[in-house]
């Protein structure tokens, strides 16, 4: 309990003048002739014990009245948590932190005002109602470390200049720096006040029980959800882009797949896809007008074909306005490339081996239908040494047999320059001492000891961590592929593995199967056992039989690791660092950068390099990237899009905050008003002054019927 | 209701200052409201003979007695002498007590008295009136004349109710100073204690009195309507006592229905007349008590 006017309480002593009144001021009674005063004087002592009883019940009234009115304009409260050692105040300074949520779904637009704006204008209101000498910190969920504003008029700058931004952080993330600013604060009275749409989006649970943790150690912070979301929100939204290809061969159409999200009642939107042309200008593709339900979400599915060589971009958007436009559109950008060059060498001349795994990597009818990915060319391995590998994306050794020195450092030089070296090992690699010497252990990544044998089939591949980019194929696939069916008899046993050598996939004994190293700028993954070893009658394994599936997956993911395919990415979400992977052939000093809002920057690439790093992709939509001149020069595109979670506007229930925020002292206000209210029932506690005058208001009400109805006139 | 007959209640009858008119009002509302003459068939009883002379109706000579005596003699019949009354009052200071001013008790006594006078000298009834505080104060001889009733009134018009009262001894003296058996009619408030009034009333009864008893209270005090906190007093003694009114009211109604209870049974036993009655009340109900008593003792 505690008082805002404790010098009030001395009010208590006007207690003295019912008192003094009732025993000196006595009130007279009416008088009255009454002869028949014989017949009244018998039956008189009780009711004058009955009198003394009722002055007594209305002193008892005036006394409590007046002494509820004392206390009640003393303003006391009643601390709800006994965790603040000091007595509250409303105007003792305090250090907040002010946490904006500045995720791009406070764009939503209500009565003409975005969520953040509102946010804005109570957060303005709010600072002017911080006592004097508070220390003031914003935060916002951009990253960065948090510090205290030098005053209050610094802080409502930094408050005017905040937007939203597209890669937002979790809240429980900004709170928890904002925890850690705090209790750097040597002022007792601590409070964070999150201005939030409570989105379920920007609580993830992981990232909320860290701060829990956090908030154990600060217990005296008080924080405050100030709530500027809309609980029956309309929105029409597109999930994730989902593209077939990023990178793809020029008559392959492009997929690209998406939802249409519906918040809200059931609703028809029509949706678009625009690709952009030569002059960056959008063309309309192809458009979809699509049903949804109530809260639902429906499948949308366009294809685009006739793509030319190079880099293209484009969006899909949601026709019509909604309350949130930064989920209306989706953004994507693809390049189209002619098949990569593979160079298969076969050990012997028929080719057998070669054209099997031609034919995986590159089906007939796929080349002639243009569709194919790689373009495979076979030599025998004695025309190795003659061969210019440069022209080639990547080499395919197919159960080599021993190999020169000079071909070795060959094939070496190759892969550093960038290039990808496949190494099928077989029977032929025998005697191991070519591929066991000094030239060969640059390039393979370990020593060959001996053939294991596992005549009872027991052996098998054994993918484990499906992370690897070689891998991709499988991940939907997991734990349904039937390795097992296709044992490996016979396998290369290697020796040690150099550093830096990774085991991309093991046999079910644990050796590895196929494993990869970088080297230089390329790569080189060998494989254990043959996968065109067709059978003879002593096949090493039954990998190519039946269904070969896996197989051909296996290879073609290889393929594609091997040539870089697989790490070239052009869309991202806002906040990835994007890499552009640029062509050595045409190399530039530096390259402009053109962000979506049409702002330009230059960014000097280091020679050596043949990536691009932009670290800003902080404005969703098409980027781009060129250098030498809009003709001839190099010109590259990337998208970014907003991740989903930035978007979702389904709000947490109170059940789940509470969940989520755990033990941490917490209140949500709306507007002004339960601002004010939470404010001061957590500085001063419940304010009692309401209850106390109501009280004395019944007594005193109580005390005039009993006093009207003892001296009535 | 008729013009004569609303003189019976006591609002309208106070509006007339003049006590003989009062008591006209009265009697005459009164004798409308009958259906049969009070004075048929009164008291037929034979009193004494005296000598006939001319004029008299031949038909009320006694033949027996000119048997014996050979001279004419007359019959005098009771209904031509009389019952005689006394109006009885009580002068004590709370008889003159009104709650609401109107009339007080005394007034309505009065009122009450004059009426029954003016009604008994009309039956040719001598009456005579009494009044005492701690003892008799004024007497008036009963007689049957018309001059009579201008006395009676003028005395009664006269009285103030003041000082203290003995109900007891002044009854005791009005025993002592009645000859003849009489009808005695007492109007009090007999705000005193009852025993001595009650042994008082027997003895005035064994003397062979009849004794109609006019308890006469303020409507104030029938009805007892204060509220909240009042401080009483008694204008006799000059007590006082303090008491929540409203509280109170179904204890005073309670013992004061019990004081009047003590009286009736005690009165019933000894053949009293008790009238209990309040200025609020019509007068017809005590002039009805009179006439069943006149017509009892017929």
């Amino acid at each position: 309990m505690s008082f805002v006017n404790p010098l009030l309480l001395a009010g208590i002593s006007l207690i003295a003048v019912p008192i003094v009144l009732h025993l000196v001021m006595r009130r007279r009674p009416r008088h009255l002739e009454f002869p028949a005063l014989r017949l009244v004087r018998q039956r008189h002592e009780t009711n004058r014990r009955q009198i003394r009883l009722r002055h007594l019940v209305l002193l008892a009234l005036r006394i409590a009245a007046i002494a509820l009115v004392a206390v009640a304009l003393a303003r006391p409260s009643l601390q709800l948590s006994k965790s603040l050692g000091t007595w509250g105040s409303r105007e003792a300074p305090v250090a907040a932190a002010l946490v904006f949520d500045a995720a791009p779904r406070m764009e939503y637009r209500q009565a003409n005002e975005t969520r953040f704006e509102a946010a804005q204008k109570l957060s303005e209101w709010l600072l002017r109602q911080l006592p004097r000498g508070s220390r003031i910190a914003v935060l916002d969920t951009r990253l960065g470390a948090a510090a205290f504003q030098v005053d209050r008029s610094a802080a409502a700058s930094r408050i005017e200049q905040l937007a939203p931004v597209a890669n937002s952080q979790s809240l429980p993330a900004v709170l928890d720096e904002a925890f850690r600013l705090l209790a750097r604060s040597d002022l007792t009275q601590k409070e964070i006040y999150v201005f939030t749409d409570l989105a379920r989006a920007a609580w993830p649970a992981r990232a909320a029980a860290r701060l829990q943790r956090r908030a154990a150690e600060l217990p005296e912070v008080t924080v405050y959800l100030i709530d500027v979301g809309v609980d029956d929100a309309s929105d029409f939204g597109l999930g994730e882009l989902r593209l077939s290809a990023q990178l793809f061969s020029s008559r392959s159409p492009l997929r690209i797949a998406s939802d249409l999200i519906r918040k809200g009642p059931a609703g028809q939107r029509t949706v678009e896809l625009f690709v952009l042309n030569e002059k960056g200008e959008p063309e309309k593709r192809d458009e979809r007008v699509v049903e949804v339900e109530a809260d639902g979400t429906a499948g949308l599915d366009f294809q685009v074909s006739g793509l030319g060589e190079g880099a293209h971009q484009g969006y899909v958007r949601i026709v019509g306005q909604d309350g949130l436009a930064a989920d209306d559109h989706r953004y994507f950008s693809v390049e189209v490339r002619p098949p990569w060059p593979i160079l298969v060498v076969d050990p012997r001349s028929p080719h057998a081996d070669a054209e099997f795994l031609s034919q995986r990597l590159a089906p007939d009818d796929w080349v002639k239908s243009g569709l194919s990915r790689f373009e495979c060319e076979t030599v025998a391995q004695p025309q190795l040494a003659k061969t210019e590998l440069d022209r080639f994306a990547a080499v395919c050794l197919v159960d080599p047999k021993p190999l020169a020195p000079a071909e070795w450092d060959k094939l070496t030089q190759y892969v550093s320059a960038g290039g990808g070296l496949a190494v099928f090992l077989g029977r032929n690699a025998r005697p191991v001492a070519s591929f066991n010497s000094p030239d060969a252990q640059r390039l393979l990544p370990a020593t060959l000891l001996r053939q294991a044998i596992a005549p009872e089939g027991d052996i098998h591949l054994a993918p484990r961590d499906l992370r690897h980019p070689i891998l991709a194929a499988f991940r939907s696939a997991a734990g349904s592929v039937p390795w097992s069916d296709m044992p490996v008899f016979r396998y290369w046993e290697l020796g040690k593995l150099a550093d830096g050598v990774g085991v991309v996939v093991p046999f079910s004994d644990g050796r590895p199967a196929l494993i990869e190293r970088s080297v230089g700028e390329g790569r080189v993954a060998v494989m254990t056992t043959p996968l065109s070893d067709v059978a003879r009658g002593d096949p090493w394994n039954l990998l190519p039989v039946n269904d070969p599936w896996p197989l051909v997956a296996l290879t073609n993911q290889a393929m594609l690791y091997l040539v870089g395919s697989t790490e070239e990415q052009l869309n991202y979400f806002a906040g990835q660092t994007a890499m552009i992977t640029i062509d050595p052939a045409v190399r530039y000093r530096s390259y402009l950068v053109t962000a979506p809002s049409g702002i330009n920057f230059s960014l000097a690439v280091d020679p050596k390099e043949n990536q691009i790093m932009i670290t800003s992709t902080d404005e969703p939509g098409n980027w781009r990237v060129q250098a030498g001149g809009q003709t001839s020069g190099a010109d590259h595109g990337f998208s970014v899009n907003l991740a989903l979670k930035q978007t979702e506007l389904e709000r947490l229930t109170p059940d789940e905050l509470s969940e989520l925020l755990g033990p941490i002292k917490f209140r949500v206000a709306r507007n002004r008003g339960e601002i004010e209210r939470n404010v001061s029932m957590a500085r001063v506690g419940r304010e009692l002054f309401p209850l106390l005058i109501l009280l004395a208001a019944l007594i005193l009400a109580a005390e005039h019927i009993l006093a009207n109805r003892f001296y009535r006139e | 209701m008729s013009t004569a007959e609303k003189y019976l209640k006591p609002e309208v009858i106070r509006q007339i200052s003049r006590l003989d008119l009062r008591a006209q009002f009265i009697v005459k509302g009164f004798l409308q409201g009958l259906h049969a003459s009070p004075f048929h068939g009164f008291s037929v009883e034979f009193s004494e003979h005296r000598k006939y002379t001319p004029g008299d109706d031949p038909k009320d000579i006694d033949w027996l007695v000119y048997a014996k005596t050979d001279k004419y003699y007359v019959k005098k019949f009771e209904a031509e002498t009389n019952i005689t009354g006394y109006l009885v009052m009580d002068l004590s200071r709370s008889m003159g007590y009104t709650y609401r001013q109107e009339l007080t008790k005394f007034d309505y006594s009065i009122c009450l008295a004059a009426a029954l006078g003016y009604l008994m000298i009309h039956q040719q009834d001598p009456v005579g009136l009494l009044t005492f505080d701690e003892k008799i104060r004024n007497s008036l001889p009963p007689k049957t004349k018309r001059g009579h009733l201008g006395n009676l009134l003028s005395v009664l018009a006269n009285l103030k109710p003041e000082g203290r009262t003995d109900i007891a001894q002044s009854l005791t003296q009005v025993a002592a100073m009645l000859r003849h058996a009489s009808l005695v009619m007492i109007f009090s408030d007999l705000l005193v204690e009852p025993e001595p009034v009650l042994e008082a009333l027997h003895r005035l009864r064994h003397a062979g009195h009849d004794v109609i008893l006019f308890h006469v209270l303020d409507e104030a005090e029938t009805h007892f309507p204060f509220d909240g906190m009042v401080e009483l007093e008694d204008p006799e003694s000059h007590h006082t006592l303090s008491l929540d009114a409203a509280g109170f009211r179904r204890d005073y109604l309670a013992e004061l229905e019990a004081f009047r209870e003590t009286y009736r049974r005690e009165c019933f036993q000894s053949r009293i007349d008790y009238v209990a009655l309040d200025t609020s009340m019509p007068f017809d109900k005590a002039l009805t008590e009179y006439l069943v008593s006149r017509s009892a003792r017929g």
